[in-house]
């Protein structure tokens, strides 16, 4: 009898085949063409020290707030359930609307809240977010519910066993969170620095709307303007990616040499409890929680409607006026946004659908089967993690304007982009999923008589289910609002909803850039919606 | 569970050849060769990490092996040579998990009717085949309930009910009561046991626990290290274990070094300090150690012959039982017996064993 290759063994191959050629050719594409190019940053030191400025800043702003947060938000706090959802929302919310949302409150002329400032204090008092503080600040705040939420989880892990032991060892709180909490959470804030400086220095939203004005370059606006520029500087432009992967790579290398002399048995056990280690002052602690997400969300939030609803934004109060002519304008004038939204609703669909099926495919080959290179696919479809949107765009579009394929200029090539983007989130939330399933479970299948496939369809996709509806809408809402590699990829025919917001700040009106942003926040939030109300009626029929 | 069958099981035999396991680059089991006999329980006993459950899973076909053959009911479902490997659904078996593996998105009639509706068997006759199972193993009134809805007992009913169902010749046990408390335990391996009877089951058992092992089994094989150190029946193993390692994990609390002679045509073993114990059985090459059980060491507060003198240092209340602690210069003797009044801590005793409880292995 001749064997034939078993469903799960086609599976494992085609998966790792797809993940290879996603992730592969851009990234060989940046290193091998950037690096004949020049070294172009080399002739802009001051922006290169701007990224570093930036990358640390909003590293360990961000750090501080979401590993603060996290500890606030231990057990014991009033509201806890309310805030830990509120606290994560800026990672659905694309940092370009916060930016916009703290540039009509913070701006040193027209910003509301110099408005308020200047009435009260005579024209004294400025706080002025156009500026390179401004710039880091607003991007940790968009970035710290990374840091919060993996923190939280290392929290949740230290049993409490440890920090009792330690104080019938005669410890004191202080002593208890110095020389035990503090330690153990070390890894996780390691990695969620680097995660943060990552995503930092790849962000361009934040940099572009709050930095650029006032000259405030850093490397990713400094790609941005060489594409822009007549004929785009295709070779410099790689060689800033480079430098940006090369940071990336640096501090990812770094953290696991570190994390390699230092490492931790996981820990698991009963839930950390707050009150015996450390102050207890829940007030307080909710108030953080509080102030994080007035400044995080709902100020940029209000901000963003107050533009959108105004007449037009004035410094005198006598003049503003309520009107809906701007939501009008972007709804039935602006020629672009329902080419824009229709793209950004397909791709959100479609990449969000492929990198729960591929992210699903990969976890299920790396936790259950024994196929050889496993882990180096595991390591592949994590990558992304550590490449900046906007260089692997950059990598995309060297390799596939000289592909003879028809993928340059259509709404495919941004649907690669974004799903080898999201890859890591699809495959960390599957994995999670799976890891909440014995084995026994599938194998229980197999020998009662079910094929590979009966076992997948009848036990395994049941049981995950409802991760992978939840991780769909997560995806698509995140999907609809990329900037940073959109940016990079979209031509006329493609162009999609947060581009759209960017091209009217660069060159509208700035109340209709606030209405279409909440047309674009009120999309992907709506159709996320419908899609979880559709889940929940089908699994109570 | 007296219930009959109206289809009689196909009792069919289970043969493993030189099979051999890797895990990357260890070997977790190593060219073992077994076979249980149509109709009985064959048990894999040993510690942890000895390559019981490996074997077990490569029988069901959940892992590859690298070498070897197995054949169940006279079909070869693996053959390394031959390439031959079928995929778990065709082997024609099933399986008890030490989870249980109870599908939390069914109910237990569902559970059960799962593997039935997979191996096709007709609609019409689904539900009776499932109930009746789920009767055999007092759960027909449960069946309609949730899977996440039953207590661990249950759990292993279910699982039990699941496995019989599809009415398999041969079903696997991956160590099924370690997570149930001592009572249902004991009550549940007497269950499986007349179950498997009437039914006429081949069953292959994995356990760490040697007297789950030795109560269920016709044949136990003791595993350590990937190989197989004795196979016998379940008073083989346990009254003559061949190997130290045996004697340790079935309970032989006394393996003391000695030097061993023939004398007379008798096999003797000399203790250190002078003591001479009778053995039964052959002495084996090189050195070697006198094994008895606590049970078996007679003790007395006069000498007597064949008996050596020893301080009673320590005596244990067990319940039924008292272990008491013997040292004899610096052997150290394990001895067990019912409650006495003369052996009170310190008292000088002689100790004696019967030959036919005494024997040798290799150091």
């Amino acid at each position: 009898m001749a064997r034939f290759p078993r469903p799960e063994t086609l599976v494992g191959i085609l998966v790792s085949l797809i993940v290879c050629a996603l992730t592969l050719p851009p990234l060989a594409a940046v290193i091998t063409s950037g690096a004949g190019a020049g070294f172009a940053p080399f002739r802009e030191p001051g922006v290169v020290f701007n990224t570093l400025l930036f990358g640390f800043g909003t590293t360990i702003a961000a750090v501080i707030a979401g590993g603060g947060l996290a500890l606030a938000l231990a057990p014991g706090v009033p509201g806890r359930a309310l805030l830990e959802g509120l606290v994560v929302m800026p990672l659905y919310l694309t940092p370009l609307l916060t930016a916009m949302g703290w540039n009509w409150l913070a701006s040193p002329h027209s910003g509301l809240v110099n408005l308020l400032l200047h009435a009260a204090s005579g024209n004294s008092l400025t706080i002025n977010a156009v500026t390179p503080m401004g710039t880091i600040g607003v991007a940790a705040l968009a970035t710290a519910p990374l840091p919060f939420l993996l923190i939280s989880d290392a929290l949740r892990g230290i049993d409490a066993s440890l920090t009792e032991a330690a104080r019938v060892h005669g410890a004191t709180p202080r002593m208890v969170l110095h020389g035990i909490v503090l330690p153990l959470l070390a890894p996780a804030g390691l990695a969620s620095a680097v995660l943060v400086f990552v995503q930092a220095i790849g962000l361009f939203s934040v940099p572009a709307v709050l930095g650029m004005p006032e000259g405030f370059n850093v490397a990713t606006t400094e790609i941005y303007q060489l594409l822009e520029s007549y004929p785009p500087r295709f070779a410099d432009a790689t060689a800033w990616g480079i430098l940006l992967l090369a940071l990336a790579a640096a501090l990812t290398f770094a953290q696991s040499a570190l994390l390699r002399r230092r490492s931790f048995a996981t820990i698991t056990g009963k839930a950390f409890r707050v009150p015996r280690h450390l102050p207890s002052l829940p007030r307080l602690r909710a108030g953080f929680g509080w102030l994080y997400v007035a400044l995080a969300t709902v100020l940029p939030l209000l901000a963003l409607l107050w533009a959108a609803s105004m007449a037009f934004i004035t410094a005198n109060p006598k003049l503003m006026r309520l009107s809906g002519e701007h939501f009008a304008y972007v709804l039935f004038g602006y020629p672009k946004t329902w080419l824009a939204a229709g793209n950004s609703a397909l791709l959100g669909a479609l990449s969000a659908t492929f990198v729960v099926l591929l992210g699903f495919g990969v976890s299920w080959v790396v936790l259950r089967t024994r196929q050889a290179g496993r882990s180096l696919l595991d390591q592949l479809s994590m990558m992304p993690l550590s490449m900046p949107a906007m260089v692997f765009a950059l990598g995309l579009l060297w390799v596939y304007v000289r592909l003879p394929l028809p993928i340059y200029g259509t709404l495919g090539i941004l649907l690669i982009a974004y799903v080898t983007h999201y890859l890591p989130f699809g495959v960390r939330a599957t994995s999670a999923a799976l890891r909440q399933l014995h084995p026994e479970l599938e194998e229980a299948a197999r020998v009662s008589g079910a094929s590979w496939l009966r076992s997948m369809r009848r036990i395994t996709l049941p049981l995950v289910q409802p991760t992978v509806f939840s991780a769909w809408a997560l995806l698509f809402i995140m999907a609809m609002q990329e900037v940073s590699a959109s940016i990079l990829l979209y031509t006329s025919h493609s162009i999609v909803l947060s581009v759209a917001v960017f091209d009217l700040w660069e060159n509208g009106n700035p109340s209709d850039v606030a209405a279409l942003g909440f047309v674009q926040l009120a999309v992907s939030f709506v159709i996320a919606g419908l899609v979880l109300r559709a889940r929940q009626r089908r699994a109570l029929a | 569970m007296t219930a009959t069958r109206p289809i009689a099981a196909r009792r069919g035999p289970v043969t493993i050849e030189a099979l051999t396991v890797a895990h990357g680059m260890v070997l977790a089991v190593r060219a073992i060769s077994i076979s249980a006999r149509g109709g009985e329980v064959l048990t894999l006993l040993g510690p942890s990490g000895c390559g019981k459950t490996t074997t077990l899973r490569a029988i069901a076909g959940l892992e590859e092996p690298q070498e070897g053959r197995i054949t169940i009911d006279g079909r070869t479902v693996f053959d390394a040579a031959g390439g031959i490997n079928l995929p778990p659904e065709r082997r024609g078996l099933s399986m008890i998990f030490q989870s249980y593996a109870i599908w939390p998105h069914m109910t237990v009639f569902e559970n059960v009717a799962f593997g039935l509706r997979a191996r096709g068997i007709r609609r019409s006759d689904l539900s009776s085949v499932a109930r009746q199972s789920l009767d055999l193993v007092g759960l027909a009134a449960l069946a309609d309930r949730p899977a996440t809805r039953l207590s661990g007992g249950q759990q292993q009913r279910v699982a039990l009910a699941r496995s019989i169902a599809g009415n398999p010749g041969v079903i696997l046990l991956d160590e099924p009561l370690s997570n149930l408390d001592a009572q249902l335990r004991l009550a549940m391996r007497t269950e499986f046991r007349e179950l498997q009877r009437n039914l006429g089951l081949t069953a292959i058992y994995v356990t760490h626990d040697q007297e789950e092992a030795l109560v269920l089994s016709d044949c136990v094989a003791v595993m350590r290290d990937g190989v197989i150190e004795q196979a016998g029946t379940a008073a083989g193993i346990h009254d003559r274990p061949a190997t130290r390692f045996v004697a340790e994990f079935v309970g032989v609390r006394n393996i003391l070094p000695c030097d061993a002679a023939e004398e007379s045509g008798r096999t003797v073993a000399r203790l250190p300090g002078g003591a001479l114990l009778a053995c039964s059985g052959p002495a084996p090459d090189g050195p070697a150690c006198v094994c008895f059980r606590p049970i078996n060491v007679r003790l007395a507060t006069q000498p007597g012959p064949g008996a050596f003198p020893a301080t009673l240092t320590a005596a244990n209340y067990l319940g039924d039982l008292v272990q008491y602690h013997l040292h004899a210069g610096e052997l150290t003797i394990w001895a067990r017996g019912l409650p006495r009044s003369d052996l009170a801590e310190g008292a000088a005793v002689f100790w004696s064993v019967p030959p036919e409880a005494c024997f040798l292995v290799a150091a």
